[in-house]
């Protein structure tokens, strides 16, 4: 017989029983793991088969950390697709056959998925499909501050909203499973101070979750006996069975969307582990959901106030019976959440329906503010004047906010080669005032002085798109389009298309430094490496462009200032769609080959307010060049009519 | 205990905070979290990491909160600064980056006023660890001189052990060595 083994589960504070074989495998298991690290890792332990996603922060080290993780999970396959709607689509025909999938990406690049997703929510999965879109409120690093459990609603798919990292574990391995039961597509929705925050997390110990799951990867189907778990299929076994099913058709539409409708009604019927209740039986309660729970928590230890607590954990569908007991006890509510009002309004419906007089503070209320994150200080502020105790105990404690600091922008790298594309261009049109248009990269930093060449900038692909129209409504100026080259693989294609075909006289110029820069260094189509670590030919955007039937393409080094200035030119006088390929790779690709400094500066300080180096500084009213940033490229040297800045060999 | 490590991007700030998550797990610490401001960081914004250990549900530290702050760049020292309690401890890089607003003219790097207002609010210690990296041979090891500096201190609760023990595991392997003479020397800037 074999004997019961209990351990205590930090997250979910209660004994949880572990069996014999599992007990062996804990000593050591404590790892320091990111929460998008942690998610990769329950992932690969769910057994997935396939992974893939478009970079985009905070969500990029899920696929980074999977590919890391590939020698436990030797089937798994692995891709940074074109873009986030081919990430979706790859992943479903998978989840089709049986597999169990994982896509990542940032909430913007669901805009991308929004066909596939919206599509899929109807169809729906065989094998397990966990979404991951990763939330930016702040926003930190993106367009917007949508809301992802707004749109899992629309959509008709469940979501999950993690508070820490090792929620977010414990939530991927459970959407795995939901996903598998309900046999639908289920969002998990960190934000980036889940997806960048760590903890120590008992990976063996969250392991027991799985002693039920008898998925068989290996299968890629759900095995009732045990016997099958780690029995491959027969050899060359097709795992995907052709049924109707798979073939979206108005009927099948109508006839699923009851079925959903009916589906998800049951499930907020119950709710999950990650939902709770902790009654305190007090008339004031408190609802949050999201890592401002966690903020929560510590502020109410902080603050010494025991009060009744509501912990969304589903947003969607919501736990209802929770929600109404919460409500049932309360008289008065704050609910803390960021991005839109989704629990807020969750509760305001159910207290329609209980018919109860509670009052409701938050988002609706004008309570607490609509945009940016709720940190600490916020979440103690509402905390305060919600309860009507005194926020202003420590004030005299804290040191006082310094108003000496210089503000620190981000800037393009020293050596980068889009301010040297950026720069050729501005030479090549001066006097023409023209119209710059740029798009989502390092690049869109060439906005910023002194460069200032970046006049809008919207979604991935809008550069080439919206020049067309500006072009339509100002016929006489001269416009640009900028675009990197894995922004130009994921969505510039179709845009460029569009001017080629409407012969519309635009300049497009495409900064190609080789790698998807912005989120640290990825694989596109363009680079030749592929996240399997193989090798595969190149697709060549200059080729790519002249097949569209573009007029004038060329491409040439932004370093050759004096050749690149010439191409923008004769771009420019070109009449009809243009091209220049600026290829010249980031500096994170490349060893420092030389370093440049100043002698003798005569003070014009033409490189500092031309070209904006961060490793040009000034100091006694000349020019110095900080040795550890510079990174070689000679801009500077060229820009410098004085011939004061020469260059050192390493 | 909590953390706070401010520098400019590309400074290993998030390193350094593994390190210090790693040797606060080696020594049994019932639970460690950080939390790092990246975003646009890498592009030579600022950037903060906290890190902090014990019964705690999140790794944000609040303003007046941290009881030790690193900062691996002057004025992001003092821009940070609020985060300490007062009495906390502090240990600053005196190397100055100076952001590309200060070259363009539209706003001051004023080293004096800096200094004057961390020395008014707190009784940081000041040390210069971009010349004691470029010493060594690379300036990319300001981190680990700044934890060196910080332990040397009495500022870390861990044994050195530890501390290089984290180092080791942390670090890439060829630059093991040149990190764990930083660290010595670290230790060694607070002895003089
Ligand atoms: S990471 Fe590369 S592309 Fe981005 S700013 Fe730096 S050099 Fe330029
Ligand atoms: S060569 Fe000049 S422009 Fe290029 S990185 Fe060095 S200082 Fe900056």
């Amino acid at each position: 017989m074999t004997e019961t083994r209990y351990s205590y589960t930090r997250l979910r504070g209660e004994r949880v029983e572990i069996s014999e074989i599992l007990s062996s495998r804990i000593e050591n298991m404590r790892k320091l793991l990111l929460g998008n690290e942690a998610i990769a890792q329950a992932a690969i332990e769910s057994g997935v088969g396939v992974v893939c996603g478009y970079p985009g922060t905070p969500s990029t080290e899920i696929l980074e950390t999977a590919a890391r993780l590939k020698a436990d999970a030797p089937n798994l396959y692995i891709e940074w697709s074109t873009n986030e709607k081919a990430a979706v689509e790859v992943a479903a025909g998978a989840a089709y056959s049986g597999v169990r999938v994982l896509v990542t990406m940032k909430q913007v690049g669901l805009n991308v998925a929004s066909d596939p997703v919206m599509c899929l929510s109807y169809i729906g999965v065989k094998g397990g499909m966990v979404i991951v879109v990763a939330d930016d409120p702040g926003p930190i690093s993106s367009q917007t501050e949508q809301d992802t459990r707004h749109f899992a609603e629309y959509a008709h798919i469940p979501v999950l909203d993690p508070s820490s990292p090792e929620e977010a574990y414990l939530m991927t391995k459970a959407a795995f499973l939901m996903s598998q039961r309900l046999g639908k597509p289920v969002i998990l929705r960190p934000t980036t101070k889940v997806c960048h925050a760590s903890a120590t997390i008992q990976i063996a110990e969250y392991r027991i979750q799985n002693i039920e799951d008898r998925y068989s990867p290996l299968r890629g189907e759900h095995c009732d006996d045990l016997k099958d778990l780690h029995r491959e299929l027969p050899a060359g076994a097709p795992r995907f069975v052709k049924d109707p099913r798979w073939v979206i058709f108005p009927p099948l539409a109508y006839r699923r969307h009851n079925e959903i409708a009916e589906m998800l009604q049951k499930e907020s019927e119950s709710a999950t582990e990650f939902d709770k209740f902790y009654n305190e039986h007090s008339r004031y309660g408190i609802a949050a959901g999201g890592v401002t729970w966690a903020i929560l928590n510590d502020v109410l230890i902080d603050l010494d106030v025991i009060i009744s607590r509501l912990k969304i954990g589903r947003p969607h569908p919501a736990p209802l019976r929770l929600a109404d007991t919460f409500l049932a006890e309360t008289e008065c509510v704050l609910v803390l959440e960021e991005l839109d009002p989704v629990i807020e309004d969750i509760l305001i419906s159910r207290k329609g329906v209980i018919g109860r007089d509670i009052q409701i503070m938050g988002k609706r209320s004008g309570f607490v503010s609509h945009a940016g994150e709720l940190l600490y200080a916020d979440i103690k502020k509402y905390v305060c004047d919600f309860l009507g105790l005194s926020n202003h105990d420590n004030e005299e404690d804290l040191i006082a906010a310094p108003d000496c600091t210089p503000v620190r922008a981000p800037v393009l790298c020293a050596g980068c080669p889009h301010r040297a594309s950026f720069y050729a261009v501005k030479t090549a049109a001066k006097g023409k005032n023209p119209i710059y248009c740029g798009d989502i990269g390092c690049y869109t930093l060439g906005n910023a002085k002194p460069l200032e060449t970046t006049d809008t900038c919207l979604c991935m692909g809008a550069g080439i798109t919206i020049a067309q129209g500006i072009k339509h409504s100002n016929p006489d100026t001269t416009v640009f389009g900028f675009i990197g080259d894995s922004t130009f693989f994921a969505s510039g294609i179709t845009g460029l298309a569009n001017a080629v075909y409407n012969n519309v006289d635009v300049n497009i110029i495409i900064l190609d430094n080789r790698i998807t820069a912005m989120t640290g260094g990825q694989p596109h189509p363009g680079t030749g490496k592929t996240m399997m670590n193989t090798d595969s030919p190149p697709i060549d955007i200059e080729a790519v462009v002249k097949a569209l039937g573009v007029g004038f393409v060329k491409k040439c080094n932004p370093f050759d200032q004096v050749s690149a200035v010439e191409t923008v030119k004769s771009a420019v006088d070109f009449n009809g769609t243009s091209v220049v390929i600026f290829e010249a790779p980031c500096i994170n690709l490349i060893k420092k080959p030389k370093l440049y400094t100043v002698e003798g500066c005569i003070g014009c300080m033409r490189c500092v307010n031309e070209i904006g180096c961060p490793s040009i500084f000034v100091e006694d009213k000349t020019a110095k060049i900080n040795s550890d940033l510079c990174y070689g490229c000679g801009l500077c040297q060229y820009v410098c009519k004085a011939g004061k800045i020469k260059e050192v060999t390493l | 205990m909590n953390i706070v490590i401010s520098g400019v991007g590309g400074q290993g700030t998030i390193l350094a905070s593994k390190i210090l998550a790693e040797a606060a797990k080696q020594s049994g610490a019932e639970f460690v979290r950080t939390g790092e401001t990246i975003g646009m960081s890498q592009r030579g914004g600022s950037v903060l990491s906290f890190l902090r250990e014990g019964n705690i549900s999140s790794p944000y530290i609040q303003k007046g909160g941290a009881d030790l702050l690193l900062s691996f760049e002057l004025c992001e020292g003092a821009r940070n600064l609020p985060y300490l309690k007062k009495g906390g401890n502090a240990v600053i890089n005196t190397a100055k980056i100076k952001p590309l607003s200060v070259s363009l003219g539209n706003a001051v790097y004023d080293e004096a006023a800096i200094t004057g207002y961390i020395n008014e609010n707190s009784s940081a210690t000041f040390i210069d660890a971009e010349k004691i990296a470029v010493s060594l041979g690379n300036a990319k090891c300001i981190n680990i001189v700044m934890l060196g500096a910080a332990f040397g201190k009495g500022f870390l609760n861990f044994g050195k052990e530890t501390l290089i023990e984290a180092i080791k595991s942390t670090v890439k392997p060829q630059f093991t060595e040149l990190n764990i003479n930083a660290f010595e020397k670290g230790i060694e800037a607070t002895e003089l």
